[in-house]
């Protein structure tokens, strides 16, 4: 088989990446039928609801019509991805604007929080859970031990508010919690959406240190909130790797200890991966109390918002996004666990 | 404590002394020892006699919950145990190598082994990491590896234990040490390959004269490799004496019962038999595959034909990958052969179901390899053998405690014994429970799998004895799976070599070893390192390299 043989000869990260590309469309094709019939299994009538109760039955039947409500599930299947596929996720009646527009402007300021976030607590857990375990009974391991029993107990929404009252009412150091930017300065223009990254780019230093100070407090509430639980699962997996016997091995060969720590860190990676991706697919809905505690406009808000007015179009233009967000974490994930392991098979 | 020295000792050990502290007794007891440029020392001891925590304070780090009680350890002059920091990790791995046992589980799962042997050099001299890497390969060909470009790419699990041992000699060579310590090297390695590995050991270390620490259990490893042999016992050194003279005779009582239990017996007589009785089992043309038609197949056994008699001993013998195992399998029924035939008393019970075939099992039992694996934590001593009874008919309380007791006291267990869990029992001890479960239905067929592996040398020699011992008071047949040709002396009548799932040679003991016909079995017999000299061989690596 010449196919298999080319395979095979490809590097082993092109064939992982390749792989896992592969499985995305399918993934997501899943994800679209499942936000399809999502809607098609809520009770009622689309048109009925949309009318309200009051409508008479020729309006709705009109309206059903306009909607293809009234052809074969296949085709409204059928023309559901169509529509998709051209980014028409339908109209928000709450909003007055296409769904789409809605989660593009929204999108980028949930991205941004989690993004950073996330960076500071896979750093600030898989440094406490290193020096723990390499000084053990030393004072990052106490404090550690300490974090890592309360952490769990911790909820985000009151560690936001304390943070605004010790960090902005009382010392002041902090800016305000209203939005991503202050009202006074004009944002950057638009292109990636990340306001920090933006600010960069068009050159601007005020919107950008605007925006990098608002960021401070809500990255700090969900790092406080779910560093905790990524720094127990690094401990034990670190600990594991650096009292094996090959490290061991290592400190008879003489490996300084850097060298030592660092390889044994890469041996206790695949599991702080799948964590820190399932946290931060986790984060996107999760992060609702924070962003509205600091007036974010994030994607959680929004999809609270559609839930309450009982917005379908923008629940499933939410969905949707979700589920391709997720998607694309667990992806990366997965290449980067088979690439931070060789016994993986591809 | 020996003759004047040569040379300055490159190692000294003075009075050195490891332990708890307090009242408890040490684990290494004023070990005094020297080691010199261009020597290979020995240093024997069973389990637990410190061998290996020697190694690692030697290296200046002991275990935690350890300390050094007391003495000094000098390398060239200078004590270990003073140095700093950055002395001290110049010291580990580049004036004093290590080679430890177990190789595959000294080696970072997740690095290429190439990167590994540089990471070493690299830890201890100023060069570029493409300048390591193609020292490391130049390393690996030197240690045998062929195609070492290919395999410094590779990463440790799609190595071989053999090569996975090389790789770590290769790190501990790398930096030039002045001193190597091998510790168990070539522990669980197939003969032949063990052989290959000291052979490259001594070569180099002859060439560039080190001075060698080699802890071993195994007597024929000294005989062939080393110049002097020191014996430890419970943490001290007890006798230090030029090879030569301590095979002509140790002083130690002690030494001596190492020496004596080292030596193979010889083969137990058997009556002879008729030709007309009939064999006890018949495999005929066995063959086992192993993969489906769409995945790569491969076939463990090939064809594979044998016979055993009433009270005659088999031996299936062959390396790592031969089939061995998996023909002791498919006679206990644990895994069905593709094709073939298993005769036993006569009868067919090759497709016998799993329900007809249990009044068989009484009467074929086997004693697995790991005996801590196969023993049931859980579980007390006295449950352990009384679990076979359930293949027997059912009997008293007091039958089965009586039957207990005397199970025991046939592999040579105290009764009180019986109330013990395996963790409390020596790995001699475990094996011998092994046995007493397989007896306990007075099976007419044993197949004992590698009995005699990662032993210490008297406790082997004792498994020995108790088998000769039953065999000759119960009269039962044996299929004996093992690669320790030693072992092998002392217990078969007949021997059969496999090699890649065949038969390569089948005769009885005596002609095999007298004169063997195949070039593989005349390379496995080679490969052996006996503590005597059989007749009309003599190689003693050391000497014929030194030459």
């Amino acid at each position: 088989m010449p196919l298999a043989a080319t395979w095979h000869r490809l590097p082993r990260f092109v064939r992982i990446i390749l792989t896992r590309l592969g499985m995305i469309v399918p993934q997501m094709l899943g994800v679209t039928l499942v936000t399809f019939l999502l809607v098609r299994l809520l009770p009622g009538d689309p048109a009925r609801l949309i009318l309200g109760n009051f409508a008479t039955d020729d309006s709705i039947k009109a309206l059903k019509q306009h909607l293809g409500l009234d052809q074969s599930l296949p085709v409204q299947m059928e023309r559901y991805l169509i529509a998709v596929l051209h980014g028409d996720l339908g109209m928000s009646p709450f909003t007055s604007n296409p769904v789409l527009t809605d989660l593009a402007q929204r999108a980028p300021a949930t991205l941004e929080l989690i993004g950073y976030a996330m960076i500071l607590t896979v750093i600030a857990a898989v440094s406490l859970a290193v020096i723990s375990v390499v000084r053990p009974g030393g004072i990052v391991d106490v404090v550690a031990r300490i974090y890592g029993l309360v952490a769990g107990a911790i909820p985000d929404f009151w560690v936001a508010l304390l943070l605004v009252f010790f960090l902005f009412h009382i010392l002041g150091w902090a800016p305000a919690p209203f939005g991503r930017i202050d009202a006074m300065i004009n944002a950057p223009p638009t292109i990636t959406g990340f306001l920090t990254i933006d600010s960069v780019i068009a050159g601007d230093r005020t919107a950008f240190w605007s925006a990098a100070s608002r960021l401070v407090l809500p990255v700090l509430t969900i790092a406080i909130v779910n560093t905790g639980a990524l720094m127990k699962m690094a401990q034990t997996s670190f600990r594991g790797a650096y009292q094996s016997e090959f490290v061991n091995h290592m400190r008879l060969c003489g490996v300084p200890e850097r060298r030592i720590i660092r390889s044994a860190l890469r041996n206790a990676l695949p599991p702080i991966i799948s964590q820190t991706s399932f946290i931060t697919g986790f984060l996107l809905g999760a992060a609702v109390l924070v962003e509205t505690i600091f007036a974010w406009g994030g994607l959680g808000q929004y999809a609270v918002q559609a839930v309450v007015n009982s917005d379908y179009a923008a629940i499933q233009g939410f969905v949707l996004v979700a589920s391709a967000f997720v998607l694309v974490v667990y992806s990366v994930a997965d290449i980067l666990y088979e690439l931070a392991d060789p016994r993986i098979q591809v | 404590m020996h003759a004047p020295l040569d040379a300055t000792p490159l190692l000294e050990l003075d009075g050195l002394t490891v332990g708890i502290g307090g009242d408890a007794a040490p684990i290494l007891n004023a070990v005094t020892c020297t080691l010199r440029r261009n020597e290979i020392l020995g240093i024997v001891g069973e389990t637990g006699a410190g061998k290996s925590l020697l190694t690692k304070a030697v290296l200046g780090l002991v275990p935690e919950g350890l300390r050094v009680l007391g003495g000094d350890v000098r390398f060239d002059g200078c004590s270990v145990f003073d140095r700093r920091n950055e002395d001290l990790r110049d010291l580990r791995g580049g004036k004093i190598g290590l080679i430890g046992t177990n190789a595959k589980a000294l080696l970072d799962p997740v690095a290429p082994v190439g990167r590994q042997i540089a990471r070493v050099l690299r830890a201890h001299a100023r060069v570029g990491e493409s300048e390591a890497q193609s020292r490391a390969i130049a390393l690996l060909r030197e240690v045998g590896i062929t195609d070492p470009e290919r395999r410094a790419k590779a990463y440790p699990h799609e190595l071989s234990g053999g090569m996975a041992q090389r790789v770590v000699i290769a790190m501990a060579l790398v930096t030039d040490p002045a001193v190597l310590l091998a510790d168990d090297a070539t522990l669980g390695l197939d003969a032949t390959v063990q052989a290959q590995v000291l052979d490259m050991l001594v070569q180099r270390c002859r060439r560039r004269g080190l001075g060698v620490m080699l802890v071993t259990h195994d007597l024929g490893i000294v005989r062939n490799c080393c110049d002097r042999i020191a014996v430890m016992r419970e943490g001290e050194l007890i006798e230090i004496e030029n090879v030569d003279a301590f095979l002509r005779g140790p002083r130690q009582a002690y030494s001596r019962s190492l020496l004596e239990a080292a030596k193979a017996r010889p083969t137990p007589s058997i009556a002879r038999h008729t030709a007309s009785e009939r064999p006890l089992l018949q495999a005929e043309k066995l063959v086992k595959i192993y993969g489906g038609p769409f995945t790569h197949q491969v076939r463990a056994l090939d064809g594979v034909d044998f016979s055993i008699r009433p009270r005659e001993t088999l031996a299936l013998v062959g390396e790592s990958g031969s089939g061995k195992t998996t023909a002791g399998q498919c006679v206990l029924r644990l895994t069905n052969p593709t094709s073939g035939r298993i005769l036993f008393d006569g009868e067919d019970v090759t497709d016998l179901s799993a329900q007809k075939f249990k009044p068989w099992r009484r009467r074929i039992q086997m004693v697995f390899q790991e005996p801590y694996v196969a023993l049931n934590p859980r579980w007390r001593v006295r449950d352990l053998i009384g679990e076979s009874f359930r293949l027997l008919d059912p009997m008293s309380r007091g039958e089965r405690e009586r039957r207990i007791s005397a199970l025991l006291d046939a592999v040579h267990l105290p009764s009180s014994l019986a109330s013990a869990f395996p963790h409390e029992l020596s790995a001699g001890e475990q094996k011998r429970i092994g046995i007493a479960r397989a007896l306990a239905t007075d099976p007419d067929l044993v197949i004992f799998d590698e009995p005699t592996t990662a032993l210490d040398i008297r406790v082997r020699a004792q498994i020995i004895d108790l088998i000769r011992d039953l065999q000759s008071r119960r009269g039962m047949s044996a299929l004996f799976i093992t690669h320790d040709l030693n072992s092998v002396r002392s217990l078969a009548h007949n021997v059969a070599v496999m090699l890649h799932g065949r038969i390569v040679e089948y005769r009885s003991a005596e002609d095999i070893f007298a004169t063997p016909r195949e070039a593989y079995t005349r390379k496995l017999l080679d490969a052996e390192l006996p503590v005597e000299d059989p007749p009309g061989r003599a190689t003693n690596v050391s000497e014929a390299i030194a030459v």
